[in-house]
C-alpha cells in the first residue's frame, strides 16, 4: 500500500495498513533542504523540492504547496517582501485605505504569477508521486483572503460596519479560490486545502451569517471539481465547529485547543479527524517515545478515519527524531 | 451634570461618533479629565469581561478600541495639561518572524486605557529591539505577542535577551494564541495573560498596581 493508496483509503473508510501522516512542515520544509524562506515561498522548485526530500526522508504523505497566507493576496495587487528566514510580509494590502473591488487585479492561473506558480508545482509532483501520494493544493477561504486583502483588523471591523461590502469581497474571494481550486485538480490535486484562520476570532452568529455560507459554496466549488476538501482553521474553533460541521468537508484539521472528541460527535462520522498535539511542547519539546505514545492514545481517542497531524505548523526547530517519531507508522485498527 | 454612563455605553458599544461627541461634550461642561478618562475604562473594562467570557470576539473589540482611541485622541491634551501621569511605561511587539497584530494591538489599547504609557514596536521585532526600547524609554514592563506555533521560540529568545541584560525590575508578560502558562513558566517570562482584557489584570498585578 503506498501513501496514496493509504490516504484515499481511511479517507473513504477503507482499511489501511497504517494511518496517514499530514504534519504541515513550511519552514521546517525550507530549513530541511538549506533554503531560504524566500526562494520557498517564491520559487516553485524549491518547494517543490523540499517537500519532496519530506515524503522521501519522513514518509510524510502527501507533497502540498502551502508556503504562505499571501498567494492569492499578492495576485490581487499586494505589495510582498520575501523574507530569508520566515514567512513572506505583505506591506501594503491591495484594498488597505480603498474599499473600491475594481482596483484589485483579478487572480488567474497563467496570467498572474503565484497561481501560475502554484500550479506548476502541482504539475511537478504529478510527474514525481501520481498516485503515489496525495497532492494537496490550497486556496485560502473567504474570511482569509478578505482579510489577507483588507488588512486583518480593517476587515474585522468591516464585518460590522458595513456588512454588504464585506460580503462583496467574500463572494469575490470564492469566486476565485474555486476558480484556482478547479486549475489546481485539473493539474493533479487530489485534495484542496481551504485556510480560513481568521474565521476562529469572531462569534458563531457572525460565522454562521456571513462566512459559513460562503465557506460551504467553496466547498461545493472543489467537490464539484472532484477535488477533497481539507479545512484548515488555526487556533480555538471550538465555538464554530458545531456550525462548519455542516460544511461536508472530508478532512477537518484541528487545532490542540480543540475538543476532538466533540468534533467526532459533531462532524459526519466519514470526516476524517486531522490533528492535533501541541506542535510546540507536544512535538518540538517532546521526545521521541512520547510524541509517538501521544499519537497512538490520540487515534485511539479519536478513531477513524483518522490522520495524523500536529495541532497546526511543526516548528522548524524541531529535532529530527521528533518529526521521524510523528510519522512513525501506527497500525491501523478496525475495531476504533 | 452630564451623565458618563452614555460614554462608558458608547466605548462598550464601539459607537465611535458618540463616543467622541460625549468626550468632547464632557469637556465642554468642565468635567475632570481624570472622570471622563475613567468612564471610558470602565467600557473597555465591560467589553473586555465580555470577551474574556467569550460573548464578544475580536470584530466588537476591534470597534470598542476604535471608539476609545479617538475619544482619548480629543481627551488626550486636557489629561496633559491637567497633570495626569501615566502609572508606569510599557513596551510591546509582535516576537520577531510574527507579522500578526491584532491580539498586540487589542492589548496595546487595553493598557493605555490603563493608565500604562505603552510603547508599540510593532511586529517581527527582534530580541535587540526589545532590550533597547526597555532601556530608551524606561519600561517596567514588556508585553510579547505571538500567533504562530512556529515564533514561539523567539518569544523564548526575547525573554532570555532581557534577563541577560539584567533588566530585572523589568516585568515580562506574554500571550497569543498558542502560548500557555506552562510555556510561560518554561521560558522565564513573569507572566501570561490568555486574552487581552486579562492582559490588564495581570499588567497590574505585576506592576503591583492593585
Amino acid at each position: 500500500m503506498n501513501n496514496y493508496e493509504r490516504y484515499m483509503g481511511m479517507v473513504k473508510g477503507e482499511q489501511v495498513d497504517y494511518v496517514p501522516r499530514i504534519p504541515i512542515l513550511m519552514h521546517y520544509a525550507a530549513k530541511h533542504i538549506g533554503a531560504s524562506y524566500a526562494d520557498f515561498a517564491g520559487d516553485y522548485n524549491t518547494l517543490v523540492k523540499a517537500n519532496i526530500a519530506l515524503a522521501e526522508d519522513f514518509g510524510v504523505s502527501q507533497l502540498d504547496i502551502m508556503s504562505d497566507p499571501w498567494r492569492e493576496t499578492a495576485d490581487y495587487g499586494a505589495e510582498i517582501e520575501y523574507l530569508e528566514t520566515t514567512c513572506p510580509q505583505c506591506l501594503k494590502h491591495p484594498l488597505e485605505d480603498s474599499k473600491d473591488l475594481s482596483l484589485l487585479t483579478r487572480p488567474e492561473v497563467g496570467k498572474t504569477t503565484r497561481l501560475t506558480a502554484a500550479i506548476k508545482a502541482i504539475e511537478a509532483y504529478k510527474a514525481y508521486g501520481y498516485k503515489e501520494y496525495s497532492i494537496t493544493g490550497w486556496v485560502e477561504g473567504p474570511a482569509a483572503e478578505a482579510s489577507d486583502i483588507r488588512g486583518v483588523s480593517n476587515f474585522m471591523i468591516d464585518l460590522i460596519d458595513d456588512e454588504e461590502f464585506a460580503c462583496e469581497l467574500m463572494d469575490l474571494c470564492v469566486d476565485v479560490a474555486i476558480e484556482f481550486a478547479k486549475a489546481q485538480i485539473a493539474a493533479g490535486a487530489d485534495t484542496i486545502g481551504v485556510g480560513d484562520a481568521i474565521a476562529s476570532q469572531m462569534s458563531a452568529d457572525m460565522y454562521e451569517r456571513l462566512v459559513f455560507p460562503r465557506e460551504k459554496r467553496l466547498v461545493d466549488g472543489i467537490h464539484e471539481a472532484g477535488g477533497l476538501v481539507r479545512l484548515h482553521i488555526c487556533g480555538n474553533t471550538n465555538h464554530i465547529l458545531p456550525v462548519a460541521a455542516s460544511l461536508g468537508v472530508d478532512i477537518i484539521d484541528c487545532d490542540w485547543m480543540v475538543d476532538v472528541v466533540k468534533v467526532r460527535e459533531l462532524f459526519p462520522k466519514n470526516t476524517v479527524i486531522a490533528g492535533n498535539l501541541d506542535p510546540v511542547e507536544g512535538i518540538m519539546e517532546s521526545t521521541p517515545e512520547k510524541i509517538h505514545q501521544n499519537f497512538i492514545d490520540l487515534y485511539h481517542k479519536v478513531g477513524n478515519p483518522y490522520f495524523v497531524n500536529a495541532g497546526c505548523e511543526v516548528p522548524m526547530d524541531t529535532p529530527k527524531e521528533n518529526l521521524q517519531a510523528l510519522c512513525k507508522p501506527i497500525q491501523y485498527n478496525s475495531s476504533i | 451634570m452630564m451623565d458618563l454612563k452614555d460614554l462608558t455605553e458608547a466605548i462598550k458599544t464601539g459607537n465611535r461618533t458618540q463616543a467622541t461627541s460625549l468626550t468632547q461634550e464632557a469637556l465642554d461642561a468642565d468635567l475632570t479629565p481624570q472622570s471622563i478618562l475613567d468612564a471610558m475604562v470602565v467600557g473597555m473594562d465591560e467589553i473586555g469581561d465580555k470577551f474574556k467570557r467569550n460573548e464578544v470576539f475580536v470584530p466588537e473589540m476591534l470597534i470598542a478600541a476604535r471608539a476609545m482611541n479617538e475619544s482619548m485622541a480629543i481627551l488626550e491634551p486636557s489629561l496633559v495639561k491637567s497633570g495626569y501621569k501615566p502609572l508606569a511605561t510599557a513596551v510591546i511587539g509582535t516576537v520577531q518572524g510574527d507579522l500578526h497584530d491584532i491580539g498586540k494591538n487589542l492589548v496595546s489599547m487595553m493598557w493605555k486605557g490603563s493608565a500604562l504609557n505603552v510603547i508599540d514596536l510593532g511586529t517581527n521585532v527582534t530580541p535587540d529591539k526589545f532590550v533597547a526600547a526597555i532601556k530608551e524609554h524606561d519600561a517596567k514592563l514588556v508585553g510579547l505577542s505571538a500567533l504562530l506555533t512556529t515564533t514561539m521560540p523567539s518569544m523564548k529568545a526575547t525573554v532570555e535577551a532581557i534577563k541577560s541584560e539584567e533588566l530585572s525590575d523589568v516585568k515580562i508578560l506574554i500571550g497569543g494564541a498558542p502560548v500557555t502558562q506552562s510555556f510561560a513558566d518554561q521560558i522565564g517570562a513573569d507572566g501570561y495573560s490568555p486574552d487581552a482584557a486579562s492582559a490588564v489584570d495581570s499588567a497590574h498585578q505585576l506592576l503591583g498596581i492593585r
